[in-house]
C-alpha cells in the first residue's frame, strides 16, 4: 500500500532529489500533499486524477496521502505530477513495484494523459540517482546530456503504462523533429571601415575584456556588439554543459543536439529589473539574464538608461564570476562567466565625442555621466569612442575580414593565454604582469610619460598592459611588449572624455 | 549723492529695487524713468506700479501678479540693511548718473539702471574689445581665445568678457599672462551678484580679474545664476566694447545675442574662420560670410581699432611661412612623423581618420601620434586627437 517514486525539483539552476511517497489506506475517500509543495505542485493531485481518468484507470476510493521527502526542502513547479501518477497506480496495485525500481520520473501531466515538457530537464536528471529515468517525448537528447542515465521518452500515460507492464515496447524516440537552423550569427565582413573598433572587438573576444563602445545614434555600436560572440571560440564540454544547465533551469529552447556549443548572446532591454537580470524572485529562483550570457557575451545596449543599482548590481558577479542570491528561503549560487558589452551615447544629445560637437549642457553631460558608477566604469578594459563611420568607405570601401578570419586568430590567442594558465589575459593576475607582460623601453618610457601626466593611474597601467599583451598575443610576438602594443592598448582605453575621470 | 529723510543714499533704493524677483534692465528702466528711486520703492510697497500706463508702457509684461509679488517681497526688505551689506562687502555701487558711471553704458540704448563692480573702473579707460565665444568649444578655439588675449593685452587693449567657461574664460586668462607682465587688465560682465561666482569652477579666475581688472555685474549680491540674465549681461559687453570679437560659436550660440546687441549699437564685429565642418564654428563662419571682419590674431583686430598702423604687420607670405614653420619644427620635416601631423590638420580626427587619410597601418600611426601626444603637440579628447599650438 505504499509506493516510493524518485523525482527531482528545481531550485536555482541545480536539481534536488525528491522521493514522491504515496500511501494508500482504507478511511474515507481523500487526497493530501504534504511536504512543502508550492501551488503548481498542490495541483497535480487535480491533474493526476483527470490524466488517469482519461487514460481508463479509476481513481481509487481510498484515503491517499503523499509524502514529498525531504520534507523539508521547497517543491515547486508541476514536474512532480508523473511521478505522482505512477505512485498511484503502484500504491493501488496497478502496476508492480518491481517495474519502477530504479527508475525516475519527470513530467507534467496533463488532464488527457499526455506528459508535458519542464524546464530544467538537464539539471533535474543529473540530480536523479536512477539507472533509468523517463522524461517526456522531446527532452530525451536534453536528458542524454548528463550522460548517466537510460533514456526513456513517453508522449503520454497509456503509452508509460503499456511499456511499464510490458505489455508494449518503450517508445522509439521521436525522430530528429524538423528543426529550425538558428539563424546564423552576423558576420564580421558587413561592418565596414570601423578598423579600431574590429580590433576591439578582436581584442575583447580573444582577451575576455570587458568592452564600452561610446557613440552617437547610428555609429554601429549594436552591430559590432551583435557580432561578438561569433568570434569566440565553441564552448568546451564542460563550459557548454554549465551554459546548458543554465538555459534548461531557465526553461530557454536549447539548440538541436541539445548542448548549448555556441557562446550565448543576451541583451536585455534598459528597463530590466535587478531580479531579472541577477536571477531569484520566483520560489525556484529563476536564473537572471547574466547567468543565461555565462560563458558567452552580455550585451547592455542603452548602458546609461539601465537603472544604476541594476548596474551596481554587477560588479560583485563581474568580479568573481559566479552569483550569489540570497532569499529568506533560500541561498542558490548560479554561474556567471560573462563578457561585458556596454554601449552607450556619449551624452544626452548623442552628437557629443568630436570637441565642440555636442549641444548638451555641462551640467547635462555630468548628470549623464554619473549614471555609470566609477567601480563598474573601472571593469571596462576597453573603452572606445564609436564615430559614424566615413561615407566613402560605407559605399565603396571593401569588405572587413570575415568572422571566420579573425576568429582564427582568436583562438590562437586564446591557446597561447591557455598556456600561461589562464582562460584569458583579462585574468592574469597583476603580480604576473612583470612576468608575462614585461614592458620593452620604448614602451616603459610612454607609460611613464602617461603616468607623470596623470593620464594613466596604477589601475589603469596594469588594464594596458593586459591589453597590450592580447594585442601582442593576436600578433603572435611573445617577449616584452613592444611601443606599437602599448599606443594601441592606450588607443583602445581611450577614456571617454565625457565619462569622467582617469580610472 | 542726494540726501533724504533717511540719509541713505541714492543708490541704496535702487539696489533694493534691482534686487526684487523678475526685475530686469526693461522693467528697472521703466520704474526709474518714471519716479526717483525713493519714489519708486514706495510706489512697488503700495502695490500698485502695474497700474501706471507709462510704466506699462515701458516695462515688459508688468502685471497685477508681478506687482503683487514686488509688493510681498519688498515689504520683507530692510532697505538700510541691504545697502549696508553692499557697502561692507567693499563692493562698488554706481547709479546712473552719478559721477565715475562708466560712459559707454550711460549713453546706451538700455542702460543698466545701476552698476555693481569689485576692482577699479579705471581699467575700461584703455580701448576695450569684447572677446566671446561658446562654452563648448574645440581646444584649437581655446587656444585662440588665449592667445588673443593675451597679445591684445599686451597691446594695451582692455579685454571684455564674460567668464563663462570655454571661449570666454581663456580670453580672460590669456589677458591676465600679460596683464602681470604690464598688459592692459581685463574686464569681466557677469550675469550673477558679485558674490555668486558662476561658474564656481571659475573661482579663481575671477578673482584674479577683480584684482588686476574689473567684474562688473548689474545685479545686486545673491542674484543667482538664471538663464535670462546672461543675454542682458551680453548687451553690457557689447555697449562696453568698441568692437566684437567671436572666437567660436554654434550656429545658434549665446554668443551671437552679444553680437546682436553689437551691431545695435554699431560696434563692428569680427570672427576668427574655423573648419567649415567643425559645429563650434558655424556661427562665426555664417558671420564671415556675412561680412564681418576676419580675425586671424591680435594684429587684424588692432588694425580695424586703428591702433596699429599696419607697419607692424607681417607680410602676407611671411605671415603663413613663420607660422607653419614654428609648428613643423619640432616633428622634422620628410619623417613619417611630418606626414601623420599633416594627415591630422587642424581639425580633431580619431587615429583610425589620420591612418584612413595616408593609407598607413594603424599601429604605426598609433605609435607616432602617442610620441606627439607626449611632446605635447596633440590634445586628446576621448578618441580625439587635435593639434595645438606650442606656447611661444
Amino acid at each position: 500500500m505504499l509506493a516510493i517514486i524518485a523525482s527531482a525539483t528545481l531550485l536555482g539552476v541545480d536539481g534536488r532529489r525528491v522521493s514522491v511517497e504515496v500511501h494508500v489506506s482504507s478511511g474515507l475517500p481523500c487526497f493530501h500533499i504534504v511536504g512543502l509543495p508550492d501551488t503548481a505542485c498542490r495541483e497535480a493531485g487535480d491533474r493526476v486524477r483527470a490524466a488517469l481518468t482519461t487514460t481508463g484507470i479509476p481513481w481509487p476510493q481510498r484515503r491517499i496521502t503523499v509524502n514529498l521527502a525531504p520534507s523539508g526542502v521547497r517543491k515547486n513547479g508541476s514536474g512532480l505530477d508523473l511521478a505522482l501518477a505512477v505512485g498511484v497506480l503502484v500504491a493501488h496495485d496497478l502496476l508492480p513495484a518491481s517495474a519502477v525500481a530504479g527508475t525516475g520520473f519527470l513530467g507534467e501531466l496533463g488532464l488527457d494523459g499526455s506528459i508535458r515538457r519542464i524546464p530544467g530537464m538537464v539539471p533535474l536528471v543529473d540530480a536523479l540517482e536512477a539507472d533509468t529515468v523517463v522524461v517526456p517525448a522531446g527532452c530525451g537528447s536534453e536528458a542524454a546530456l548528463v550522460g548517466r542515465h537510460r533514456v526513456r521518452e513517453v508522449a503520454s500515460l497509456a503509452q508509460l503504462l503499456a511499456a511499464l507492464r510490458g505489455e508494449a515496447p518503450w517508445p522509439d524516440p521521436p525522430g530528429d523533429e524538423q528543426t529550425i537552423l538558428p539563424p546564423l550569427d552576423p558576420d564580421l565582413a558587413d561592418v565596414r571601415g570601423q578598423a579600431v573598433a574590429r580590433l576591439a572587438l578582436e581584442v575583447a573576444a580573444a582577451g575576455g575584456h570587458h568592452l564600452l563602445l561610446a557613440g552617437p545614434p547610428g555609429a554601429g555600436k549594436t552591430m559590432l556588439a551583435r557580432r561578438l560572440p561569433g568570434l569566440l571560440p565553441d564552448l568546451g564540454r564542460r563550459e557548454a554543459l554549465e551554459a546548458t544547465r543554465v538555459h534548461s533551469a531557465a526553461g530557454l529552447a536549447l539548440p538541436p543536439g541539445g548542448l548549448v556549443r555556441r557562446p550565448p548572446l543576451r541583451a536585455p532591454h534598459h528597463g530590466a529589473s535587478t531580479v531579472s537580470l541577477i536571477g531569484g524572485g520566483t520560489t525556484w529562483m529563476r536564473p537572471g539574464e547574466i547567468s543565461l550570457a555565462t560563458r558567452g557575451v552580455l550585451f547592455l545596449d542603452e548602458l546609461a538608461e539601465f537603472a544604476r543599482p541594476v548596474l551596481d548590481a554587477l560588479r560583485q558577479p563581474l568580479e568573481e564570476g559566479v552569483v550569489r542570491v540570497c532569499r529568506a528561503r533560500a541561498a542558490v549560487c548560479y554561474p556567471a562567466h560573462f563578457l561585458l558589452v556596454g554601449a552607450m551615447n556619449p551624452c544626452p544629445c548623442g552628437q557629443g565625442g568630436p570637441p565642440g560637437a555636442c549641444r548638451c549642457s555641462e551640467a547635462g553631460r555630468v548628470r549623464y555621466a554619473r549614471r555609470l558608477s566609477g567601480p563598474l566604469l573601472d571593469r571596462f578594459d576597453l573603452r572606445l569612442d564609436v564615430a559614424r563611420p566615413d561615407v566613402t568607405q560605407l559605399l565603396s570601401g571593401p569588405p572587413g575580414e570575415s568572422t571566420a578570419t579573425v576568429a582564427a586568430r582568436v583562438a590562437t590567442a586564446r591557446a597561447v593565454a591557455t598556456a600561461r594558465g589562464v582562460s584569458c589575459n583579462a585574468q592574469l593576475p597583476s603580480w604576473s604582469l612583470d612576468e608575462v607582460a614585461a614592458l620593452s623601453p620604448p614602451a616603459a618610457a610612454l607609460l611613464e610619460s602617461g603616468l607623470r601626466a596623470g593620464n594613466l593611474s596604477a589601475r589603469g597601467l596594469q588594464r594596458v598592459r593586459r591589453v597590450a599583451r592580447t594585442l601582442a598575443d593576436l600578433g603572435g610576438r611573445d617577449g616584452p611588449l613592444g611601443e606599437g602594443d602599448v599606443c594601441l592598448a592606450l588607443q583602445l582605453r581611450a577614456e571617454p572624455e565625457h565619462l569622467g575621470a582617469v580610472a | 549723492m542726494k540726501a533724504t529723510g533717511t540719509d541713505l543714499p541714492t543708490a541704496a533704493w535702487v539696489v533694493a529695487l534691482s534686487g526684487l524677483d523678475r526685475m530686469g534692465p526693461a522693467r528697472l528702466g521703466a520704474l526709474l524713468g518714471r519716479w526717483e528711486p525713493e519714489e519708486a520703492w514706495r510706489q512697488v510697497l503700495g502695490g500698485a506700479v502695474h497700474r501706471d500706463r507709462r510704466v506699462v508702457a515701458e516695462a515688459r509684461r508688468l502685471d497685477a501678479t508681478l506687482s503683487a509679488r514686488w509688493r510681498r517681497d519688498a515689504a520683507g526688505i530692510d532697505v538700510a540693511a541691504r545697502w549696508a551689506a553692499h557697502v561692507a562687502a567693499g563692493v562698488g555701487v554706481l547709479a546712473r548718473g552719478q559721477t565715475g558711471f562708466p560712459a559707454p553704458l550711460a549713453d546706451d540704448l538700455e542702460p543698466p539702471p545701476v552698476v555693481f563692480h569689485q576692482g577699479s573702473l579705471s581699467t575700461l579707460d584703455r580701448p576695450r574689445v569684447a572677446v566671446v565665444g561658446t562654452r563648448r568649444c574645440t581646444h584649437a578655439g581655446r587656444a585662440t581665445a588665449r592667445q588673443l588675449g593675451r597679445d591684445l593685452s599686451s597691446a594695451g587693449v582692455c579685454v571684455v568678457s564674460g567668464l563663462a567657461r570655454g571661449i570666454d574664460g581663456e580670453a580672460h586668462s590669456g589677458a591676465l599672462e600679460a596683464a602681470v607682465r604690464g598688459g592692459a587688465a581685463p574686464a569681466a560682465v557677469v550675469g550673477t551678484g558679485l558674490d555668486v561666482i558662476y561658474p564656481s569652477a571659475n573661482t579663481e579666475l575671477w578673482n584674479r580679474v577683480a584684482a588686476l581688472g574689473t567684474v562688473l555685474s548689474e545685479y545686486p549680491l545673491g542674484t543667482r545664476p538664471q538663464a535670462w540674465r546672461f543675454p542682458a549681461r551680453n548687451r553690457i559687453i557689447a555697449a562696453l566694447a568698441d568692437l566684437v570679437v567671436v572666437v567660436e560659436s554654434h550656429a545658434q550660440g549665446g554668443s551671437l545675442h552679444t553680437v546682436d546687441a553689437a551691431l545695435e549699437r554699431g560696434r563692428p564685429v569680427m570672427a576668427v574662420p574655423g573648419p567649415v565642418r567643425s559645429p563650434a564654428s558655424v556661427g562665426t563662419n555664417e558671420l564671415l560670410v556675412a561680412g564681418s571682419g576676419v580675425v586671424r590674431d591680435a594684429d587684424d583686430v588692432l588694425l580695424a581699432l586703428g591702433l596699429d598702423s599696419g607697419a607692424a604687420r607681417r607680410g602676407w607670405g611671411d605671415s603663413c611661412g613663420s607660422g607653419s614653420e614654428h609648428l613643423d619644427a619640432p616633428v622634422g620635416s620628410g619623417t613619417f612623423g611630418a606626414t601623420v601631423l599633416e594627415a591630422l590638420g587642424w581639425e580633431p580626427a580619431t587615429v583610425e581618420e589620420v591612418a584612413g587619410r595616408i593609407d598607413a597601418p594603424l599601429v604605426e600611426v598609433a605609435v607616432a601620434l602617442s610620441r606627439m601626444e607626449r611632446d605635447g603637440l596633440l590634445a586628446r579628447h576621448g578618441s580625439w586627437l587635435e593639434r595645438r599650438d606650442l606656447p611661444p
